[in-house]
């Protein structure tokens, strides 16, 4: 009690809220835009901590922290392109939902979605941030290498129909990781004699042009399509209450699978949103309707990556150590401002915690408020005429790709991705396996060779692992059982026909 | 006529450029990081561009070209025109590891040394839990039943205190490479590895025992933590950072430059910025940290083809 009355005294001061209200606009605005992602919000918000109270400078990063992964939904729900990459496993629902006329009641989906695992989250960062610290160390490179594993497996789901197709995706993704320097060696493959190419190619720039770039291209090429906006239904709906309450279960899960994998060190949002998608089409009662349009999608996607904000912030905050590239900038202010956290701030600063805490939970508010404005400032935008609005992505797009490292290879790998997106639709190949690939290749990758290092290069050292022995059994166990069941159900079917 | 008008403008372009070195600068001055804003190299890099901008009378612009260990903005930079506006801020593994581990196309001939600015010395530190709370309980584990020492990639600073350290007890150390950062510190936590190298900061941050510091003196910082001297094996292994313009940078651009930087570094204001970032400032004018730049090039060199870590 008297922490929360220190943290309210030190807190809750005007300026405090008003970064709070910038820090959330911002966030959710460079979330929309696509390429803009979490780590160029904070970047480009940066300069401006230098003037800035430190309590300020706090509510600003925590503010765009929780809401930028939000605003990613709203542009994979109405223009088909994942505004962050965590919300790249939105579109598989947000964009069909759209197309149905019904855009929205899917970013109504993806708000309170998102709301509830940002607060799920939270709560449990309030409850255990220290104890689950301390569960989130016992996870060794055996253990998240099983989980990226199960993440990947989501290639499959989404290759239905066309599996060879997807899987070739998810290997060319895997395989785009490995161009550039090794993280773990040093060594430098792929690179093809190229200094720019020598520094590796990142997730942001492939993203865009795979899905932003492309759909420009593919709508430059093909004059004439329908304006986006008038068919849709643009605007803010809430889900009915019963329906909310009737899916208790997918809420639960995927708040659950997105806060424990946030507090993994370096796992992140897409292997959370990836591993509850994975699950949704496992246990979901409606698994047969995802990937066209379900809000179970929109839940599993929308929930987990917000509830891995407060996740990250565990280990952030409780060890100082980031979870993601977002708590990583997040943490460099916090040095920058003085606050060093990790071990002092939890013993002996409980106050700044619990401001943190209060800031997150008034960011999560602030969000929803964003969320229903913007999707209407969205809906106009979106009746500009096509060439401008293309424009505007197309400009959006290259400079959300060059923004985070500087790096001009950047530019190169973003317009060429976008062309490959062009071909790739025209072929009908899924891009998601693509997009999957490349976001989990670094870890999975990493993670191996440390457990093989680890482990004196025996991969006996993963089977011995307690944590990841279970994962593994699981991973093998959704890839089997449908497999055995298809079996079963072709040989019923052919009994059948026999008789 | 023609000719005479070329040779007049000829002329009146030589003396464009004497008086633009005599009014240096004169429009906005570029300092590249070459990681990421927030980062370590990025936050003094920023300090030191709001003091400089003041001195200078020029805006200041501090800007990240990120990747593969820096090399990707050194790169850059040794590129850029030598003209004084093109600079760049950078640390010890991008400017004197890098090029040996990489065969960079920049080296030891490619940057002219302004002044350094930080350095933080790195500890030797472990977890309170592992059991080993001495210099001699680390050192008899390391010969004993043997040790891993976790830290960035192989080359990393971490990795050649790693190296070092083994050199010193005589004997092997495993080596268990991480993303870098606080991932370090996830591995001596969760107990797979025994020790790594931090900074001063290992006690607020992550709760650590130091047991030596790796540097030829005690730290004001933290006083109760012995040097590696005092137990026979003398050291200097820090992350120090700088300024740095491309080879071919003007002279009396460079004497600016120092002058500048001295007199940034000596206000209150960046003073104040360090310390409540707990960043450990050092300077050094122009040709100290020249001389001091070519020894540790050629140290780190020796030291990693020891390892065995360079490509010839």
């Amino acid at each position: 009690m008297e922490t929360i009355i220190a943290a309210l005294q030190q807190f809750s001061t005007l300026g405090v809220l008003l970064a709070l209200v910038v820090g959330a606009l911002w966030g959710t605005v460079a979330g929309i835009l696509p390429g803009m992602g979490t780590v160029a919000a904070l970047i480009i918000a940066l300069p401006f901590t230098f003037g800035m109270s430190t309590e300020s400078s706090m509510a600003l990063f925590l503010g765009i922290y929780v809401t930028s992964v939000y605003g990613g939904s709203i542009s994979a729900i109405l223009i088909n392109t994942p505004g962050t990459p965590q919300s790249a496993a939105t579109v598989l629902d947000g964009y069909p939902m759209a197309q149905a006329g019904k855009a929205d009641l899917a970013i109504g989906w993806a708000t309170v979605s998102s709301f509830a695992g940002g607060i799920f989250s939270l709560v449990i960062l309030i409850i255990a941030a220290p104890t689950l610290a301390k569960v989130s160390v016992a996870f060794g490179p055996a253990a998240i290498f099983a989980i990226v594993l199960f993440a990947l497996t989501c290639i499959a789901w989404l290759s239905e129909g066309s599996m060879v197709k997807g899987l070739m995706g998810g290997m060319i993704g895997l395989w785009l990781t490995t161009i550039g320097q090794d993280n773990l060696t040093g060594m430098t493959r792929f690179s093809f004699g190229s200094e720019i190419l020598r520094g590796g190619l990142t997730l942001i720039p492939i993203l865009i042009g795979l899905f932003a770039l492309s759909e420009v291209l593919y709508r430059t090429a093909k004059p004439g399509a329908q304006t986006t906006g008038a068919h849709m239904n643009v605007g803010f709906r809430l889900p009915a209450w019963a329906d909310m309450v009737s899916r208790w279960r997918e809420f639960a899960r995927a708040c659950s699978i997105g806060t424990f994998i946030g507090i993994l060190p370096g796992t992140g949002a897409m292997a959370a949103t990836f591993v509850t998608y994975t699950a949704a089409k496992r246990y979901s009662p409606n698994r047969e309707k995802l990937g066209t349009g379900e809000p179970d999608g929109l839940i599993a996607s929308e929930a987990s990556n917000n509830a891995v904000t407060g996740g990250a912030l565990i280990p952030t905050l409780a060890l100082g150590i980031p979870g993601d590239g977002g708590t990583l900038v997040l943490l460099g202010v916090m040095t920058i401002q003085g606050v060093v956290p990790g071990f002092d701030l939890i013993n002996n600063n409980p106050q700044v915690l619990t401001g943190a805490f209060m800031m997150v939970l008034v960011a999560n508010v602030i969000m929803f408020g964003a969320g229903m404005v913007s999707a209407r400032v969205f809906e106009r935008i979106l009746r500009a005429p096509e060439p401008l609005l293309m424009g505007m992505i197309l400009m959006f797009s290259l400079v959300g790709a060059f923004v985070v490292r500087g790096n001009p290879v950047d530019l190169i790998v973003c317009v060429i991705a976008g062309v490959i997106g062009v071909v790739l639709r025209i072929a009908k190949y899924p891009m998601a396996p693509i997009v999957i690939g490349v976001a989990l290749g670094f870890i999975f990758e990493e993670k191996l060779r440390q457990g093989m290092i680890a482990s004196r290069g025996s991969v006996w050292g993963f089977v011995n692992d307690p944590i990841a022995l279970p994962i593994f059994a699981l991973t093998l166990t959704i890839i089997v059982v449908p497999i055995i069941r298809r079996r079963k159900s072709t040989i019923a079917e052919t009994k059948g026909q026999a008789q | 006529m023609p000719k005479s008008l070329g040779l007049l403008a000829a002329v009146s372009m030589v003396l464009a450029s004497t008086t633009a070195m005599a009014d240096y600068p004169e429009r906005a001055v570029t300092v590249m990081v070459p990681f990421i804003a927030g980062g370590g190299a990025d936050v003094p890099a920023r300090f030191l561009a709001a003091e400089m901008e003041k001195e200078l009378g020029q805006t200041v612009i501090v800007t990240n070209v990120a990747g593969a260990g820096g090399t990707v903005g050194a790169t850059q930079l040794s590129n850029a025109e030598a003209d004084g506006y093109n600079l760049g801020f950078m640390p010890v593994g991008t400017t004197t590891t890098q090029p040996h581990l990489r065969g960079t196309s920049y080296g030891v001939d490619s940057f002219i040394p302004i002044c350094m600015v930080a350095s933080g010395p790195f500890y030797l530190v472990v977890d309170p839990a592992s059991g080993i709370s001495s210099w001699d309980d680390f050192a008899a584990k390391a010969t004993g039943e043997g040790l891993t020492f976790t830290g960035a990639a192989p080359g990393s600073l971490a990795h050649v205190t790693s190296v070092a350290l083994g050199a010193m007890l005589d004997t092997e150390i495993q080596y268990l490479p991480t993303k870098g950062g606080g991932d370090a510190v996830n591995e001596l936590k969760g107990g797979r590895a025994d020790a790594t190298a931090w900074f001063s900061d290992y006690d607020v941050r992550f709760g650590l025992n130091a047991l030596a510091i790796f540097a030829p003196e005690r730290s004001e910082l933290q006083p109760e933590v012995p040097t590696t001297g005092e137990f026979g094996h003398p050291s200097d292994i820090a992350v120090w950072m700088g300024l740095f313009a491309p080879a071919g940078t003007p002279d009396d651009v460079v004497a600016r430059l120092d002058s500048a930087c001295e007199t940034a570094m000596a206000t209150d204001g960046f003073k104040g910025n360090m310390e409540k970032a707990n960043r450990e400032i050092r300077h050094m004018n122009s040709a100290d940290f020249t001389a001091f730049f070519r020894e540790a090039f050629e140290a780190n060199g020796e030291l990693l083809r020891n390892a065995g870590l360079v490509k010839e």
